[in-house]
């Protein structure tokens, strides 16, 4: 039996004004897998982001999700898909608790997200997810804290939690080591390592000892194309690696 | 001196001024503030506010149901234009929802002369009844007046900070893409922040048609203090606007008290000020582009 990818993306091109920030871009990652990109700055990993989580439509080319075609989609139809991604700043509900920013991000995929007369608090179903999420991330024992009073790094794990909330089948993840401390990042490594393989990931990061660990399979970005893809040992062997990223 | 009478029915009067400005430009701040576009036919609204008043108390004899019956249709006009217009136009740049929107409120002065003709129209006050205030006979209506934008802002502040929409709206006000990103359409909330922005500047219509002779000019006669409004106050600040509203409201009043020409000349040198001091307005953010 042929298995469906979780993500397929078909000759994907995006141009800004005559500068093509993707160009062919072609990449299938299977469901499960923890696939992690790479590349040195300009190389089209973000508008890559962007064009999966649809924020950005692409010139041509497609994106399907676990088969379904989803290139004309709008982003918050792609959440409701199994959709999800993280930012490399969160912004959303700073002065509300850690408690209520899950919530509204449970909310969002809820048909009550639109009754202006919702008592967020009486929802015991919302607030015991929401809880749970943040169990998850560790971060039960400050989840009446407002978000504007935690560290950075505390923010990074409220952002993968109110994304792990949402019961993603597909996660990407925007640089979610970026500004952590030594201490932060093993915390949220092992976060990391410890999400289901029901949930397919999909990771930029500059962090490559952390990063490495991490993936499965790397694809190399390089002026808006994949260059290299393969398994780690494949990417780290091969001399184009070493040449566009490594600078070697 | 001002006499002390004069002085407070000028206060009064600089209140319901500033009341009706607040209604009046709520909406457009609204509009700025979630979809960086500068919604001129807000006036439009304000404008169709006022008629509809005037043909339903004259068709019914009551007032307050021509108000209410012109909020509605304010609401469900500016549903219309976003739908048929805006939608086409979020992503242009911030001047083309400009020039779009002031075409939009000449064609429909346009259309309301050819609806309602060139006179201007009489609306009864619906409450003539007065109360002592320090001394000095005040206006009941002045007074209800003054009371709808004090409940109408904290209906707004309740909206925006208590309910998953008003969120919505307001962290879309930072970044669109989060909100969608939670698996909210931000289109429906901009559809939903035009109906709320119609509705409130027909309001400020309604209200002040009794006060005032309805004539199809009315919309473009406030377009500049509504532009001070905004600015003084910050563009997209809700509570810049209101506060900067009863400024204006005040110095308007109480400017024609002291020296006539000062009424429609002090808002812009407050507005000058405001601006080289914080050229964001008073609780203005920086403006940020999308």
């Amino acid at each position: 039996m042929i298995q469906t990818s979780a993500l397929s993306i078909r000759k994907l091109d995006k141009s800004y004004q005559g500068l093509r920030a993707t160009r062919g871009v072609d990449l299938e990652v299977a469901p499960g897998e923890r696939r992690l990109i790479i590349g040195p700055n300009g190389a089209g990993k973000t508008t890559l982001f962007n064009l999966i989580a649809g924020e950005i439509r692409p010139d041509t080319g497609s994106v399907a999700l676990f088969g379904r075609e989803i290139t004309r989609l709008p982003s918050h139809r792609r959440v409701h898909l199994g959709l999800s991604r993280t930012y490399q700043i969160i912004t959303l509900f700073p002065r509300d608790t850690l408690l209520r920013n899950v919530m509204l991000s449970l909310l969002g995929l809820s048909p009550l997200r639109w009754n202006p007369l919702l008592r967020l608090d009486r929802q015991r179903p919302l607030v015991e997810r929401a809880e749970r999420a943040l169990a998850r991330v560790g971060l039960a024992h400050m989840k009446h804290r407002p978000l504007v009073e935690t560290s950075y790094g505390e923010r990074r794990r409220v952002e993968i939690a109110m994304a792990l909330a949402q019961n993603p089948r597909l996660l990407l993840l925007d640089e979610p080591f970026a500004g952590l401390s030594v201490d932060e990042r093993r915390e949220v490594k092992a976060l990391l390592f410890a999400i289901p393989r029901d949930v397919t990931i999909v990771m930029i990061e500059h962090d490559m000892d952390v990063a490495l660990d991490f993936a499965e399979r790397i694809s190399v970005m390089h002026f808006g194309a994949v260059a290299v893809d393969g398994t780690r040992a494949e990417v780290v062997a091969d001399p184009r690696t070493r040449e566009i990223y490594l600078g070697a | 001196m001002i006499d002390a009478h004069l002085l407070t029915s000028g206060i009064i009067f600089g209140l319901s001024l500033g009341s009706i400005f607040f209604l009046m430009t709520v909406g457009l701040s609204l509009c700025f503030g979630l979809m960086r576009i500068i919604s001129l036919d807000q006036l439009l609204y304000y404008s169709l506010g006022a008629y509809v008043t005037y043909s339903i108390s004259h068709a019914t004899s009551y007032v307050w149901l021509g108000v209410l019956a012109g909020a509605v249709v304010g609401g469900l006009a500016a549903f219309a234009v976003e739908r048929l217009l805006y939608r086409r136009i979020y992503e242009r740049d911030i001047t083309f929802s400009m020039i779009t929107s002031f075409g939009m409120l000449i064609a429909g002065i346009g259309a309301i002369k050819y609806i309602w003709g060139l006179t201007p129209r009489p609306v009864s006050v619906p409450i003539t009844a007065e109360v002592d205030i320090l001394g000095t006979l005040v206006p009941i209506y002045r007074l209800v007046i003054i009371g709808a934008a004090f409940v109408v802002y904290a209906g707004i502040w309740l909206f925006l900070n208590r309910t998953m929409v008003g969120k919505a709206i307001r962290a879309g006000i930072e970044n669109v893409e989060h909100v969608e990103g939670l698996g909210i359409n931000v289109y429906r909330l901009f559809a939903v922040t035009f109906i709320i922005a119609g509705t409130l500047s027909a309001l400020a219509g309604g209200l002040y048609a009794p006060l005032i002779m309805v004539d199809p000019q009315m919309g473009l006669d406030v377009l500049a203090f509504a532009f001070m409004v905004v600015i003084i106050g910050g563009l997209g600040s809700i509570k810049g606007t209101f506060v900067s509203a009863f400024l204006v409201g005040q110095v308007v009043s109480l400017g024609s008290l002291a020296y006539a020409p000062l009424a429609q000349m002090a808002p812009f040198a407050i507005m000058l000020v405001v601006l080289l001091v914080k050229p964001t307005g008073l609780y203005g953010s920086p403006l940020l582009k999308r």
